[in-house]
């Protein structure tokens, strides 16, 4: 009974991985493998992200190695070594933060391994990599433009306010350069200096600060956040103070995001967002998967570039016109 | 009455004959039944798993003696192997300590903050540290020939610390080490995230980094840390008046107690073992990924515990060894390692990872009835 005993434990010990193993392949000599390592899917933007990037190596014959790091920057260094002992011809990663992806990217350079980072840029060019990533300022700036625009029409100064990603991000960085660029543009529109609400890209930190913003300053009216992630968080704080209205109501908080996720896409067509940023994640993918293969194709084992995406923002005004180009407006239509 | 009138076959042979071979039969099934109890009682009984485990997945992932993977394996095997021999310290004690994670996050940014050369102003100035500790010209000691060795002194600093409140909490105020460390963790991450206002801490010095760099050959410095200290860590274990008395405090502390053994003492001393071990796990780590993470380890504790359990750690405490966490690291680097190279989906690593954990502690169980009987 004993023996029998130790048996099955030993088995209960082996058989999962065995059970998995059944299903693991060996890559083929011939056919180019990539590993895509990303941080995690918390948002709609990475799980798109992820779909995008995934779906365009498939559709080009590429076998896919995926890896999740959920959120920890050892994991994920642990993951690309792993994955670099096993032979792939590159890696693309979506990496916990800039600091992060330079230590990676240093690990691949080593090895010899073609490494590409999407859309969160390495915080300092001390490796080489392939980097894609969404000119942020830009994008910002211009949804932000739209913002002043319909903040001129009512006449009289406005209070804004920024929801800020973790700086650690060079993302959220230049997306709070755009929109001190127009801050700095038209000077006369504002009432006070706009108000710095700290997010850290979480929805927790989000929800608190932006409860102690708006008791602070409750005359609020100009909002932009740096993630379209967060217009839920954004309701249900304006909601209860009466502030969560279609645009054209005397009481609406001119809104505006970055990222063009469903959500926006959503509140667009609701009427209750005035713009948001967009970045062209189909665009992106296919940005990086031919620098990559290029890099691959050519034996190149460091390369080196960074490439832009200019992305557009979609407003109100532009609605009917450039809805169909946003990511995030294609799958809400699709969910619908 | 009816087997005595069944006719005999011819295999059969005489009823001495039948009676002999049940005899030998029932003596091989008791000699692989004693042999099965003798292997499962074993302290190598891990490695003994373990070894099976390779020799199974070797024809499966023949990556897996790549060199290249053995030293993965082994760069991921020492900084697990250090935080979690503290955490053996106090799993004797028939403690645990929740905080290990937020002291190597909180004892990797108090180093860092020594060690740095430089820092971005549009990231720290708003951090409580800037214009005080951190400046653009970086940090305390930033250009100092003594920034490495004073950086690592604060960081076993601020863990011998927070083991100390950990350990002076449940000693002197008698309170439950699960939520003192509870309490202890959440604190100290939220202290390091508010320092550095969430930033990574970068440009640390190149000799701290080279701790963790292996160079051709299997040797790194994180290396000859972790065996340094388990070498240390078994003989005060196995040699000392102290690892004595954790023992006896970890089994009964009231009647270690009544026995004259200094038991608050000893759980003091247990926690801020278990600190510094963390604190060094911390060097290990920042060293690795070349910054003072404020969120370094966070998702930890689940591989921290799980390899204590696995080598055979008894959370019902008095039971523990060294080489019983060596091996039970090894065992969890090694699976998650495989399940890595096998390609599986991240909740499949997790779900078997998980699994393993419950089969472990159940063979655990299984392991203390069988002594029990034996007694």
């Amino acid at each position: 009974m004993k023996k029998l005993t130790i048996l099955l434990v030993v088995m209960c010990l082996l058989a999962p991985t065995l059970l998995f193993s059944a299903g693991a392949k060996e890559a083929k000599s011939d056919e180019i493998t990539i590993a895509f390592c990303f941080q995690d899917l918390e948002t709609e933007f990475w799980v798109a992200g992820h779909k995008a990037i995934t779906e365009t190596l498939r559709e080009n014959g590429i076998k896919v190695i995926e890896k999740n790091a959920n959120e920890d920057a050892n994991r994920q260094l642990e993951q690309v070594k792993d994955v670099i002992t096993q032979g792939v011809d590159g890696v693309i990663i979506i990496p916990q933060d800039g600091e992060s992806a330079v230590t990676i990217a240093k690990v691949c350079n080593e090895a010899g391994v073609p490494i590409g980072v999407f859309n969160r840029p390495p915080s300092d060019r001390s490796a080489k990599n392939l980097v894609v990533v969404a000119n942020n300022e830009v994008i910002a700036e211009a949804a932000v433009e739209h913002m002043a625009q319909e903040a001129k029409k009512l006449g009289r100064k406005v209070y804004p306010a920024i929801m800020v990603g973790d700086l650690g991000d060079p993302n959220a960085v230049g997306r709070r350069q755009g929109f001190m660029n127009v801050m700095a543009k038209y000077p006369d529109l504002w009432a006070q200096a706009p108000v710095e609400i700290p997010t850290k890209w979480d929805a927790n930190v989000a929800l608190a600060n932006l409860q102690s913003a708006m008791q602070a300053n409750p005359k609020i009216d100009f909002l932009f956040t740096s993630s379209d992630f967060l217009f839920p968080v954004i309701k249900s704080v304006l909601a209860p103070l009466g502030k969560w209205n279609l645009v054209g109501d005397p009481n609406h908080v001119i809104l505006g995001g970055l990222d063009g996720d469903v959500t926006a896409a959503r509140l667009l067509e609701e009427g209750y967002l005035d713009a948001t940023g967009v970045q062209n994640l189909f665009y992106e993918a296919d940005l990086m998967l031919e620098a990559m293969l290029s890099a691959i194709k050519s034996g190149e084992k460091t390369p080196d570039k960074w490439m832009d995406d200019p992305g557009f923002a979609l407003t109100q005004a532009n609605l009917s016109t450039k809805a169909e180009e946003m990511w995030g407006w294609v799958l809400y239509k699709e969910k619908k | 009455m009816k087997q005595s009138l069944r006719k005999q076959r011819p295999d059969e042979g005489t009823p001495m004959m039948q009676k002999t071979a049940l005899t030998a039969s029932s003596r091989t099934i008791t000699m692989h039944a004693s042999l099965a109890k003798r292997l499962l009682l074993s302290e190598y009984f891990v490695l003994y798993l373990t070894i099976l485990y390779i020799l199974v997945l070797t024809p499966i992932i023949p990556r897996l003696w790549h060199p290249m993977n053995i030293q993965n394996i082994l760069s991921n095997m020492w900084p697990l192997l250090v935080v979690a021999i503290g955490q053996t310290f106090v799993l004797i004690l028939a403690g645990i300590d929740l905080s290990q994670t937020s002291v190597m996050a909180m004892s990797s940014v108090i180093g860092a903050v020594v060690m740095t050369s430089s820092a971005d102003p549009i990231l720290f100035s708003k951090s409580p540290l800037w214009g005080v500790l951190l400046s653009e010209q970086g940090g305390l000691l930033g250009a100092s020939a003594f920034a490495v060795p004073v950086g690592i002194l604060a960081m076993l600093a601020v863990g011998l610390f927070i083991g100390f409140l950990n350990g002076f909490s449940v000693a002197y105020f008698k309170m439950p080490p699960f939520i003192v460390t509870l309490v202890s963790m959440m604190l100290f991450s939220a202290m390091a995230i508010y320092l550095t206002k969430s930033e990574n801490i970068r440009h640390l010095p190149q000799a701290y980094l080279q701790i963790s760099k292996t160079k051709g050959s299997f040797i790194s410095g994180s290396l000859i840390i972790a065996l340094f200290l388990a070498i240390i860590a078994h003989i005060v274990l196995t040699r000392t008046l102290f690892g004595k008395r954790l023992y006896a405090v970890g089994i009964n502390t009231t009647a270690s107690e009544i026995s004259g053994v200094p038991a608050k003492t000893t759980i003091i001393a247990a926690y801020m073992l278990s600190g510094a071990c963390a604190a060094i796990a911390g060097v290990l780590y920042s060293s690795r990924l070349e910054m003072g993470r404020p969120t370094l380890g966070s998702t930890l504790f689940i591989d921290i515990v799980g390899a204590n359990i696995i080598g055979g750690i008894s959370l019902a405490g008095g039971k523990g060894k060294v080489t019983w966490t060596i091996f039970g690291v090894f065992f969890f680097i090694i699976l998650a390692n495989s399940l890595n190279m096998l390609n599986l989906s991240f909740y499949i690593i997790d779900m078997v990872k998980g699994s393993v954990i419950l089969v472990a502690a159940l063979l655990d169980v299984a392991r203390n009835s069988i002594r029990k009987s034996q007694m």
